[in-house]
């Protein structure tokens, strides 16, 4: 994916130079080109095209805004509720995601979404232990974390 | 019990370089906005302490082999030198020029030897600053 961008940027440095006109527009012009020309040649690269994976990221932000709101308008509804019927607990998370950065990444939304926070991770990075303010049903709440955001992450660096 | 600091270390790697990025910032934003050597040195060994927070100090000494001791003397021979500089023109100590350069990449530049001034006074910040937390640091 890098090897991709950084010929991505070669190309259109490139274009710039042949037009003899270094500006921005030249470039964005060159960067075109030289997608289209990688999306030509994307069956003698080794891994896929990277167009799908920075969609992927662009998919996880707008998730992560969604999920913001939404869980904001959750607690919302808590606070403002005048009988507290709620059940805070602590439950442990399976996570399949390796490397330190998915790891971060997961914990810190899970974190910023409100009703949710990640206290620990375990010394396997395998468990994150996750306290929820309301959960009703502990199995509903990771399977929903898994389905989004780990899913979401998982296509980013898969 | 030792803790798992993954998401600590992973976050404070990234910050990291915006932090000193930022410092960078200010330190060359002092003669016209608000800014200057002192605020920059103090930005920098901030972001250092990060590291030292996140990691332990024999990993940051690995990866910063600086004896900050040493980076306040040549801090102190850069502000000394800038001053001193002025006498071989026959003008008063601590005398300043100024000009516009033309440089490469960034156009018409106005120069300044306070700047000089300056980073003698960003580098001492950061050796006093570093000295410090991590003379009270290592003693048990």
């Amino acid at each position: 994916m890098a090897f991709q961008i950084l010929l991505n940027f070669f190309l259109a440095f490139l274009w710039m130079f042949l037009q003899v006109s270094i500006n921005s527009k030249t470039f964005i012009i060159g960067y075109l080109i030289g997608l289209i020309l990688i999306y030509g040649m994307r069956r003698f690269f080794k891994t896929e095209l990277y167009v799908r994976r920075v969609f992927a990221i662009i998919y996880l932000t707008l998730l992560f805004f969604k999920e913001l709101i939404m869980a904001n308008i959750d607690v919302l509804k808590v606070i403002l509720k005048p009988k507290l019927d709620i059940q805070p607990g602590i439950f442990a998370l399976p996570t399949e995601l390796k490397s330190d950065w998915e790891i971060t990444l997961l914990a810190n939304l899970i974190t910023l979404t409100p009703g949710t926070l990640v206290i620990d991770v375990s010394d396997d990075q395998k468990i994150l232990y996750v306290h929820a303010i309301d959960v009703p049903d502990v199995q509903d709440a990771i399977n929903g974390i898994k389905e989004s955001f780990e899913k979401a992450i998982m296509e980013v660096s898969r | 019990m030792k803790t798992n600091d993954v998401i600590l270390q992973t976050t404070s790697k990234v910050v990291f370089f915006i932090i000193i990025l930022f410092a960078i910032h200010l330190f060359f934003a002092g003669h016209y906005h608000p800014g200057g050597g002192f605020v920059g040195g103090l930005m920098t060994s901030g972001a250092i302490v990060l590291l030292l927070l996140a990691f332990d100090i024999k990993t940051v000494a690995k990866g910063f082999p600086i004896d900050y001791k040493i980076l306040i003397g040549v801090g102190l021979l850069f502000a000394i030198g800038t001053a001193a500089g002025s006498l071989i023109f026959n003008v008063p100590f601590f005398t300043h020029v100024f000009g516009d350069v033309y440089l490469p990449l960034f156009g018409e530049t106005s120069l300044h030897t306070a700047m000089l001034f300056d980073l003698g006074v960003y580098l001492v910040v950061i050796g006093v600053t570093m000295t410090i937390i991590q003379t009270i640091g290592e003693s048990e």
